[in-house]
């Protein structure tokens, strides 16, 4: 099958949500550095988002992925902008966290309606510019640890991330037959900076927080967004064509789950 | 990292593989019981034999200095009625799989633990997460595998060695005869992605696991055309 591949000479154009936070700037340089032409996506303007746009030539894009239209006219105008669409990185979310017996429904649905069915309209969208060229495409889905194993304190965050996971699977099955692979990366802690709100809300300075963090992971220290981003790297090249429908777990070693 | 044991390294996995890490700046060892032409350093051997293999190890050290890395390639299939699998054949899955994993790390790990780096790679196979009729001995070779994977994982992560596993699905390598039901149109149409999983989709995991993922151990990547979600 000849799903994967653009002429020559044509750059593949990618989108990334939530590009200004830590993960998302790692992921627009690395697929920038791969030759693509990146869209980088965040819910408001900010000095961090200009320079990252201006560093990695990346196309700057503001919208607030609460509201599901938003997320459509994300991909439209991405695809108006930039021709096409060959690769869509799903990573922006919001958290926050509430024990069960207090959480408010109201907060519960932002976050599942952000992250879940934000993603869900940004990939929807995307496949339809991905079927427009025919050439097939990647979807790379930023789920996380906690979507995979659960955490106490973060069921709204943990449900819309293990949801994404199983849209993954569902849409690793249906996209698969016409060369548009979907995938997910379930990381565990990285270094960004959530740490330091982590280390706010503990009450710690940041060195303690990643002590904390550290002391649950096999290889003695968390992340760093560069090696997420080389995964994302690794599942947008169109000659992987074997995986789909798969989470890869990117955790040090933390994880006792299964997906 | 300069230099890597790749086993089954003259089969058709294990050359994609060669080639992608060489591509990558290492120098490999190919180990297999026939010459590995394309590697930097070939050990004819039989993965089953002990001392051998713990020989064939020091050569390749001496040949191409410390060895951080290995990729456990070696391969044996062979499809049986569960009824009909008997204890010789059991033994022999295991020890080709999984005794050959042991041992090659075992002679490995000494120097990764004193350099304090090193990746290990399995390369085991979807069916040791689906399973499949007829493959119970080689599943359960491959099963062992992945358990091993995540336990060593866990033991050395402290020391900065990373242990991971890749399933690939059914892959286009001479190892998959013509006849192979893998190859079958009604095979293939229920295959989400429709293809065989080629020897460089299995590589191309091989590499990420081996020359990047810095923090990613215990897990295993799944190359499997959709075979297995």
């Amino acid at each position: 099958m000849s799903h994967h591949h653009t002429s020559p000479g044509d750059r593949r154009i990618a989108l990334v949500t939530g590009a200004a936070g830590g993960l998302g700037t790692a992921q627009v340089e690395a697929l920038s550095d791969a030759g693509m032409q990146v869209v980088a996506h965040a819910r408001m303007p900010s000095e961090r988002l200009d320079a990252l746009t201006r560093r990695a030539g990346a196309i700057p894009a503001v919208r607030d992925l609460s509201d599901p239209e938003a997320a459509r006219s994300l991909v439209q105008d991405a695809v108006r902008t930039a021709g096409r669409l060959d690769v869509l990185v799903a990573n922006h979310a919001t958290m926050s966290m509430s024990a069960l017996a207090d959480a408010d429904p109201g907060e519960w649905w932002r976050v599942v309606r952000t992250n879940l069915l934000g993603t869900f309209a940004l990939t929807q969208e995307a496949v339809r510019a991905m079927r427009a060229h025919g050439d097939g495409g990647r979807i790379i889905i930023i789920s996380s640890e906690w979507g995979v194993i659960g955490w106490p304190n973060a069921s709204a965050y943990a449900a819309s991330k293990a949801g994404l996971i199983s849209l993954v699977k569902c849409l690793g099955r249906e996209l698969a037959p016409e060369g548009i692979l979907v995938n997910a990366i379930a990381p565990g802690v990285i270094d960004t900076p959530q740490l330091q709100v982590d280390a706010d809300d503990a009450g710690v300075d940041l060195q303690e927080m990643h002590e904390r963090y550290a002391d649950g992971i096999p290889l003695g220290r968390v992340g760093r967004a560069t090696e997420i981003a080389e995964a994302v790297q690794f599942l947008a090249d169109p000659a992987l064509a074997a995986m789909a429908g798969q989470t890869l777990q990117i955790n040090g070693g933390s994880t006792r789950g299964r997906v | 990292m300069r230099a890597v044991i790749v086993t089954g390294s003259a089969g058709g996995m294990g050359r994609a593989i060669v080639g992608r890490l060489q591509r990558r700046g290492l120098r490999v060892a190919g180990f297999d019981r026939t010459a590995s032409p394309e590697a930097d350093h070939s050990e004819i051997i039989d993965l089953t034999d002990p001392a051998g293999t713990a020989a064939a190890v020091s050569r390749a050290s001496a040949a191409l200095g410390p060895i951080d890395g290995f990729v456990s390639a070696a391969g044996h299939y062979v499809s049986t009625p569960f009824t009909d699998v008997t204890d010789a054949d059991a033994a022999l899955m295991l020890d080709v799989h999984l005794g050959a994993f042991f041992r090659v790390s075992q002679a490995l790990l000494p120097g990764m633990m004193e350099r304090k780096t090193g990746s290990i790679v399995a390369v085991a196979s979807e069916l040791a997460v689906g399973g499949g009729e007829r493959d119970s001995h080689y599943a359960a070779a491959k099963g062992a595998v992945l358990g091993a994977v995540r336990s060593l994982a866990a033991e050395v992560a402290p020391a900065g060695i990373r242990v991971n596993g890749v399933a690939p699905g059914p892959t286009d390598t001479p190892m998959l005869p013509a006849d192979s039901p893998w190859r079958e149109p009604n095979y293939l149409r229920d295959l989400p992605t429709r293809a065989l999983a080629s020897p460089d989709d299995v590589a191309r995991c091989v590499e990420f696991l081996i020359c990047s993922g810095a923090f990613t151990t215990g897990e295993t990547l799944h190359p499997n055309s959709g075979a297995v979600i």
